[in-house]
């Protein structure tokens, strides 16, 4: 008896639950959609780069790899010789994949630290410093990110080129190591909320400004630093038009110079497909990484400062 | 957009740059030694090329070459911004859609001397290559390599399933009016999705599914592979004299009557809207079993080829009104930098480039033709040994069919007003007699 009534509401349940579970699945179904709509396009990469670039554009509708082959990434790595890559229909261009991948962990490690860095000392001295002409000078800065970077590119190289700084790491962090006013602007919006009480407190115990800043503030916005850094990384590490300019020469040439030779090689012939899909993944791996390490550590930094 | 204003921005740098580029070499001693920097864009060339440097490293053993493949929508942005920023290669490969203009400002440092004193025989290449770079000044700034012609790639498969012969592919005729057999042949290749022709009754000229003709672009100002083969078998010619011309004719009747034609194969639906081909590469389409013929330049041989499953034939390009084909005859060169340290060291590694030796290794590739008649006989052998017969890019050499790229001054403005000018037209945005402003924007260039 007691088993059959401890039975009896379990139907109950799972028939109350059943018009409840049409719209769960609805709602599975769109995110599986939503997924789906975000993974396959990787997985479309990946399919190409493991294809044989003679037969990808002949066997476009299969969605397995068009002639299975790991020589795409091989070329990439430079373990691929020129006429074996050619004979596959993908570009005899080597590249020095390990020296381009230093050169951009270096170039875009220095930039976002130093970036990050000077930003905050900015972003500080906006959000919590009273001076003669604060809001006109930040309005100034904030007007500076309508500027597109095109119309800067020019007068940059020419004031490294006479610098003489062309090819070198120096010459190729300069424009971007000091700060960026998105970055003064992120980080200033959250200094705003930081309570002054403390601040207040710190000054009675005999801090300065520069105390304040290192022990207090800097720490308090570990969370934001970081977002800001890793978004920065990101947008550094995917940096083209300027490493092009500035850093042609083999030691300083970043991953996504590097790459540009399988994108053509000829006028009007086809971009090596499957080389560039595979250098594009390996190219990527390293910030999906990042993302993967740091991933949760943004996503509540920017609720934490969403809610405040 | 990007690549464009990154051209202007390059450009400038050049202008900028003219002040701080000296031609200071060493003694000549010192010169003739180290590593020499080459750049090339063809990554299919690459294995040949690298033979050569080994070649000739192993004569040379005091100079070293190190070559390096850029791709070519880098190429020129890097080679300018090296001009600016003194790391150009001493070395590099050269087009004449650009030379005239490096020439222009100093970045080409002339040969004549080193050919004259090295007894080059410039008669060995085919017939008017080396005078194309014999700069407005008369001074010579680069040695030929090899050059290229346009033909008809086709898809075999779909011209057996239509009934055209391989026969009738060689013999095509073409006129403004009604285009002749080439229109005929390119509107029976046309299928649609319901599997109509089209030059049946009922088809569908907005659901195509295989084009007649393939489309790679609007053209610009040079129409190389797109329509220039068309407009110069009317007695047409881009410009009043070549090279060094300072008058361009795309307000000539005869021209805007051709590309009217042209641009009409869109609107019947024989070939792809141009808006689709951005993006895309031509190649890729055809082998994609999208498009039956493809009018393409001599260097694309081993794109075609090379798709796998798809059997490719080359046809001449048809003969136009004056009874003859036509061919735009393009030629690469390697030119030396202005600014080299080790001139004497460059001279002779162009004037190896430029030899049989190296001429012959590029041949026996069979990637491009080589500059040198012995040694574009031998390329012509060794793409028969490879299974691919090219007497339809030969025999524009051999007929004297061929016209040669236009190279005047101002190219890269001339281009730049001619982009969107054929591009309108093409797209089917304006009528052809929309050139005739253009034309007037681009001959006020040279007044």
């Amino acid at each position: 008896m007691t088993t059959t009534t401890s039975r009896a509401p379990k139907p109950a349940t799972t028939r109350r639950r059943r018009p409840f579970n049409t719209r769960r699945a609805g709602a599975w179904a769109l995110l599986a959609l939503a997924i789906a709509v975000s993974v396959v396009p990787f997985l479309w990469v990946l399919r190409t780069a493991l294809s044989t670039n003679g037969s990808l554009a002949s066997q476009s509708a299969s969605l397995l790899p068009a002639d299975f082959t790991l020589g795409a990434f091989m070329r990439v790595f430079g373990l691929q010789s020129p006429a074996d890559a050619v004979a596959e229909g993908g570009s005899g261009a080597a590249i020095d994949f390990w020296l381009y991948l230093r050169n951009s962990i270096i170039f875009s490690s220095i930039t976002t630290a130093g970036a990050v860095f000077f930003s905050a000392m900015a972003a500080y001295a906006f959000a919590r410093l009273r001076w003669k002409g604060r809001n006109a000078v930040f309005s100034l800065f904030l007007g500076t990110m309508l500027v597109p970077p095109i119309f800067t590119a020019l007068p940059n190289f020419l004031l490294i080129k006479n610098l003489d700084l062309l090819n070198t790491m120096l010459g190729m962090v300069l424009p971007y190591v000091f700060m960026t006013p998105f970055a003064i602007f992120f980080l200033r919006q959250f200094f705003l909320n930081m309570s002054r009480e403390v601040e207040e407190a710190a000054m009675l115990d005999g801090a300065k400004h520069l105390r304040i800043f290192f022990q207090i503030v800097l720490p308090n916005a570990a969370a934001p630093l970081a977002t800001l850094a890793l978004l920065t990384f990101i947008g550094q590490w995917n940096e083209y038009f300027w490493p092009l300019l500035v850093g042609s020469q083999d030691d300083v040439r970043v991953l996504q110079v590097g790459l540009g030779v399988f994108k053509s090689q000829s006028p009007q012939g086809a971009p090596d497909w499957s080389g560039l899909m595979a250098a594009t993944l390996v190219s990527a791996l390293p910030v999906l990484i990042l993302f993967a390490a740091f991933g949760k550590k943004i996503v509540n930094s920017i609720g934490f400062s969403g809610i405040k | 957009m990007k690549k464009s204003l990154g051209t202007v921005a390059v450009a400038a740098a050049i202008a900028l740059s003219l002040s701080a580029c000296g031609g200071g070499s060493g003694s000549s001693a010192e010169s003739a030694k180290g590593e020499l920097s080459y750049w090339l864009w063809d990554a299919n060339q690459l294995p040949a090329y690298q033979q050569c440097a080994d070649d000739f490293q192993k004569a040379n053993p005091d100079i070293k070459v190190k070559i390096t493949q850029r791709g070519w929508d880098d190429y020129w942005s890097t080679l300018t911004n090296g001009f600016v920023g003194g790391t150009a290669p001493d070395v590099f490969t050269n087009h004449l859609g650009r030379y005239g203009e490096l020439a222009a400002n100093k970045q080409l440092l002339p040969i004549d001397d080193a050919v004259k004193k090295d007894n080059v025989d410039l008669s060995a290449y085919n017939e008017g290559l080396a005078d194309l770079w014999v700069g407005q000044d008369g001074k010579r700034y680069g040695l030929p390599k090899d050059w290229d012609t346009i033909g008809l790639f086709y898809n075999k498969a779909m011209l057996s399933k239509a009934g055209v012969s391989e026969e009738e592919m060689k013999n095509l005729t073409w006129n403004p009016q009604d285009g002749g057999t080439y229109e005929k042949v390119i509107a029976h290749l046309t299928v649609d999705k319901n599997g109509k022709r089209g030059d049946e009754a009922g088809f569908d000229k907005n659901n195509v599914d295989v084009y007649g003709l393939g489309l790679n672009g609007g053209g610009d100002s040079s129409g190389q592979t797109e329509w220039s083969y068309l407009t110069n078998t009317t007695g047409w010619s881009h410009t009043d004299k070549n090279p060094w011309g300072t008058h361009y004719n795309y307000d000539d009747p005869k021209f805007q009557s051709s590309i009217d034609w042209f641009a009409g194969l869109v609107d019947k639906g024989y070939m792809p809207k141009l808006e689709t081909t951005v993006g895309a590469a031509m190649a890729d389409t055809f082998a994609a079993g999208k498009s039956a013929i493809n009018a393409h330049g001599s260097w694309m041989i081993g794109q075609y080829t090379g798709y796998k499953g798809v059997e490719v034939g080359i046809a001449p390009t048809p003969v136009g009104p004056e009874g003859k084909r036509a061919s735009m005859f393009n030629g690469l060169a390697d030119s030396i930098w202005a600014g080299t340290k080790k001139k004497d060291a460059a001279i002779k590694w162009v004037e190896y480039l430029a030899s049989a030796p190296c001429q012959d290794v590029v041949a026996s590739k069979a990637v491009v033709f080589p500059a040198l008649k012995a040694s574009s006989e031998k390329a012509a052998e060794a793409f028969k040994a490879k299974g691919v017969d090219v007497t339809a890019f030969t025999e524009h050499v051999k007929n004297g069919t061929t016209f040669l790229y236009p190279i005047t001054d101002n190219t890269a403005k001339v281009k730049g007003i001619m982009e969107p000018a054929m591009d309108a037209v093409v797209s089917g945005k304006k009528p052809a007699s929309s050139l005739t402003e253009a034309n007037n924007q681009v001959n006020d260039l040279f007044k």
